[in-house]
């Protein structure tokens, strides 16, 4: 099978023309201010399942986002509908909209001079031969991923296999009112392997590998990610509800980003300055273990959450989140920075580097003796506000400083301001496939639910 | 941050859980301006899309390139969807998001695969470029695409639009925010500050496939979400209460928006005196309406019939088996009016009515889309849905509720010694052959010697779909269809979804809290 594949009908050119015009268009209609995001996104994704091709899904996406500053008040708003005189209505009633509200001080778009100072590197975030990439390599790589998955020991339980591989372009041009002007390139390459077996219980227990890059050279193996897809969903079989108990605890890296993401939404400026969050007040203060040392570094070459200019445009820099348990920073914007009165940092954090331990996954574990090495969460909520959370894991009882039976249906539960104080150990294995770069990490007496 | 974009996750949030999470008001997108068209026939021909340029030879183009390669079947999904919000923040109404989709997504079918393309230009040269792209599914000689086609007409009207969104000010819209937050002010003292959001969605779809229908409808949505952030002691809490209906503005009835103040109200400043429940197995009860989070979980989605004709669903080779005590029945329908799961045909063009999943307590149909279906042999049931155009429809739910049984509520909770009672939840997630499944309770209360004590709060249940509806072991007669805001995530694709249940029993569930079983 061949797919004939054309380019979207926008140039980049065209684009970056459209997010110019966009910012006239919006003063012309009264706007004071106004900032312009202009997308285009090609995904194309194979997926495969037991044998032959499943789905096949390819476009390029476009559109324009406009942030408008109208006599004092703001909007944000957004269009897919490109027509000329779509979009000049649109911006117009956008407009008309902004009027509609009440006067808001705190609004503008960024100090100009935060604009400046961008990092001169190469972030080396796209892939130069991303378009060499063909329909038949796609579906190979997703069909042998589905062969080692089923190549591994104890195969012939295996119910179903469903492999993909998908890549994608994305573009983004900037454009402020008062000065800024961006673009970025960048692309990815994902492979995913999920499995289903079948246990003897009447139970079709289920896991998944996946792996990336920005660049189509370094992506695993399809056989590794098969494999490993296949022998965590294997593992699973048997797998029991344990006693409730107070245990040590380790959380695999790639498991690991759930508990830290949760610590992130509280250092918002919104939180904050809402009141909705249990690390308000806490800068400078030990909110962690001597373990925790953690960096928003938005210039990891290749990370997948790297950037030479934030959200907002404000040129991006290396900032300590964590130093050795000391809470260093908030992630602030202009807004919020506005109304608590303090210079913003960044709106989100960008890739998260953990200072790391010395040893891997095995030899923490081995340490631990006695616990619960957790491999994925379900469901559970953390309450930004209090702190407090509530999880369901699963994972491997670990017994001896040896993993022993899989453990499933189990809860964790307590407070992030305790929880992290009794993180014991980092391991030296960040997670690669994700922005969040976690390692293991090993907390001291977690509250478990069980039977 | 990027994350895996490959797998699939199956999960159902409420408006509230974004707020609890990230702490502030979810960015809900939505309307304004470009309008609807105003000739729009209800579901006729073209409708609303004639004014995109979108003409019947355009279909048939469009459909003929998607079966040029050999495809069994083909539909086009246009969608234009018009979307508006506005938050309230510190006392004012200070922000607005809208959004305009317009865009196109073509479909190719051969057997059970599918060739998938979309884009938001919908010239002529455009739509057929993306159906080709869709077409190479399959590879083999071209099928005839329809020669004419027939409008699908005399839909139900299960969300009647008076007035369509896009024709709303947003000055009519102002008074529901600022109102809200002068009467929580009011209501207590000890709120310190209220976030207010309100949506809306004014939405038109046309499907046309190659057996030659045509099929349009408009479909409304809204929200009011309140939340607010109490002091009490140097303590913070946060709570709040939404509404959500595939409704025009009448939906905001004045007992509507008092309920939301009340509810939120109480809901936040009795999180002062709650307390964690102890960690373990226990009797778990779940008060009428939003506890049918349990079903949408627990079975929903393993009865989705793609998990089952892959043999990946717990409930995989179960139906016709007893699951559960013979007064559980339990439905997936999409007639309920104004409901947020409503919708009056699935966004293959499909009719949608009402399926029974549980059956005196026998499983009895799973939902499908129409590949599920042909794969079956049976009569798609309306469950084919998508979030955009930018997507490929799978088997989701839309309103899944029990139907209420013989036991009353005190009788309920009079039997449990020592166990919990849940009202209030923000999210759950399931596996789909493990069958494990949690949901996250955000109010509830102890029971101890049958009788309701302490308020409880930010606690997850996690239990196994099969094994606890085997455990509901008591019904009540008090159905509510919960009016909250709920959102269904699988595969990458979310979809507005209801829910409900009357009170039940369950005798054994894991509750995860904290310290010792009294």
């Amino acid at each position: 099978m061949t797919t004939t594949t054309t380019p979207a009908a926008p140039t980049a050119t065209d684009m970056l023309a459209a997010a110019h015009d966009a910012v006239k268009l919006a003063l012309k209609k009264g706007a004071r201010e106004a900032g312009v995001r202009a997308y285009r996104v090609r995904e194309v994704e194979v997926r495969w399942r037991d044998g032959a091709v499943e789905k096949i899904h390819e476009a390029t996406t476009r559109g324009l986002g406009l942030s408008l500053y109208v006599d004092g008040r703001y909007a944000a708003v957004s269009t897919s509908d490109l027509r000329p005189e779509a979009l000049d209505t649109f911006v117009g009633d956008s407009v008309a909209l902004t009027r509609a509200l009440a006067k808001d001080p705190f609004r503008s778009l960024p100090e100009p001079k935060l604009y400046e100072g961008q990092a001169s590197v190469d972030l080396k975030l796209e892939d130069p031969k991303y378009a060499a990439v063909s329909a038949e390599e796609r579906r190979t790589l997703a069909r042998e991923a589905e062969k080692a998955a089923r190549a591994v020991q104890g195969a012939g339980s295996i119910l179903s296999v469903t492999t993909s591989f998908s890549d994608s372009l994305s573009e983004s041009w900037q454009v402020h009112s008062n000065g800024f002007t961006g673009s970025r390139r960048d692309t990815s390459f994902w492979l995913s392997a999920e499995v289903s077996v079948k246990d003897p219980d009447g139970r079709k227990p289920e896991d998944y590998a996946y792996a990336g890059a920005r660049f189509r050279g370094e992506v695993p193996s399809p056989e590794a990610v098969g494999r490993e897809a296949a022998e965590r969903a294997l593992s699973r079989v048997g797998a029991k509800k344990g006693e409730s108990a107070v245990l040590t605890m380790a959380v695999e890296n790639r498991a690991a980003s759930r508990l830290v993401a949760f610590l992130l939404g509280p250092l918002s400026g919104g939180a904050l300055q809402q009141k909705r969050s249990f690390l308000e007040g806490k800068l400078g203060q030990t909110i962690g273990s001597p373990h925790l040392t953690l960096l928003d570094d938005p210039l990891v070459p290749k990370g997948f959450g790297s950037r030479l200019f934030d959200g907002e445009g404000i040129a991006a820099k290396r900032i300590p989140v964590f130093e050795e348990g000391t809470l260093r920073t908030y992630f602030i914007d202009t807004y919020y920075g506005k109304k608590l009165k303090v210079a913003p940092t960044t709106a989100r954090p960008s890739n998260l580097v953990w200072k790391l331990g010395d040893s891997g996954r095995d030899p923490l574990v081995a340490a631990m003796k006695d616990g619960i090495f957790v491999t994925g969460f379900l469901g559970g909520n953390s309450n930004g506000t209090t702190g407090d959370f509530s999880l369901g894991v699963q994972g491997f009882r670990v017994r001896g400083g040896k993993l022993a039976e899989p453990i499933g249906e189990m809860n964790i539960s307590g407070n992030h301001l305790e929880l992290w104080k009794k993180l014991a150990a980092v391991g030296n294995d960040p997670y690669p496939y994700s922005s969040m770069l976690t390692p293991t990490l090993v907390f001291e007496g977690v509250q478990f639910a069980g039977s | 941050m990027t994350e895996n974009p490959g797998m699939s996750r199956r999960n159902v949030i409420g408006l509230g859980a974004a707020a609890l999470a990230a702490g502030a008001v979810p960015d809900l997108f939505s309307d304004l301006g470009t309008a609807l068209a105003a000739q729009a026939g209800p579901a006729e021909g073209i409708g609303p899309f004639a004014r995109f340029g979108v003409t019947e030879q355009m279909l048939r183009d469009a459909l003929g390139a998607a079966l040029s390669r050999g495809a069994d079947y083909a539909d086009l999904f246009f969608q234009h969807r018009i979307g508006n919000s506005l938050a309230l923040e510190d006392g004012e109404v200070n922000r607005a998001y809208a959004s305009v989709e317009l865009g196109v997504g073509v479909r190719a079918v051969k057997g059970d695969q599918t060739g998938y393309a979309y884009t938001e230009d919908l010239t002529l040269e455009a739509v057929v470029r993306a159906a080709k792209t869709a077409a190479a599914i399959a590879d083999g000689p071209a099928k005839q695409g329809p020669k004419g086609f027939k409008a699908d007409a005399g839909l139900p009207a299960r969300y009647p639009v008076k007035v369509r969104w896009d024709e709303v000010r947003p000055q009519q819209k102002l008074p529901f925010l600022t109102g809200l937050n002068e009467k929580v002010f009011a209501a207590d003292k000890r709120i310190t500050k209220v976030n207010v959001g309100f949506m809306d969605q004014a939405g038109a779809i046309l499907i046309a496939d190659s057996t030659g229908r045509i099929v349009s409808d408009v479909q409304p949505m809204t929200s009011l979400s309140l939340s607010c952030v109490a002091e009490q002691g140097g303590k913070k809490e946060t709570g709040g209460y939404n509404v959500a209906g595939r409704a025009d503005i009448g939906f905001y009835t004045p007992g509507k928006l008092e309920r939301i103040v009340k509810e939120a109200v109480a809901r936040t400043t009795i999180l002062f005196e709650a307390v964690t429940p102890p960690a373990g197995e226990m009797p778990v009860v779940l008060g009428a309406g939003a506890s049918g989070i349990l079903l949408h979980e627990a079975i929903g989605h393993g009865m989705e019939a793609d998990f089952n004709r892959k043999g990946i669903s717990i409930y995989s080779d179960k139906i016709g088996k007893p699951i559960a005590k013979p007064f559980v029945n339990i439905v997936d329908e999409g007639t309920l009016e104004a409901a947020r799961g409503s919708i009056n045909v699935d966004d293959e063009g499909n009719p949608v009515g009402k399926t029974m999943l549980v059956e005196k307590g026998v499983l009895t149909t799973y939902l499908h889309d129409s590949i599920s279906a042909k794969h079956y042999k049976v009569k798609p049931t309306g469950n084919g849905r998508r979030e955009s155009y930018q997507y490929a429809p799978m088997p989701r739910m839309r309103a899944t509720y029990m139907l209420p049984g013989p036991h009353k509520k005190e009788e309920i909770i009079a039997s449990v010694k020592s166990g919990i009672f849940c009202s209030n939840f923000t999210n759950g997630q399931v596996q789909i052959g493990a069958g494990d499944f949690t949901f996250y309770v955000k109010n509830g209360y102890l029971i101890e010697d049958g009788r309701l004590t302490r308020p409880i709060k930010d606690v997850n249940i996690i239990g196994n779909g099969p094994k606890v509806l085997e455990l509901v072991d008591m019904v009540s007669d008090d159905l509510v269809i919960d009016e909250g805001g709920w959102t269904c995530g699988k595969d990458g694709q979310s979809v507005p979804v209801s829910q409900g249940i009357p009170t039940v029993r369950v005798a054994s569930i894991t509750v995860g809290g904290r310290g010792k079983k009294a």
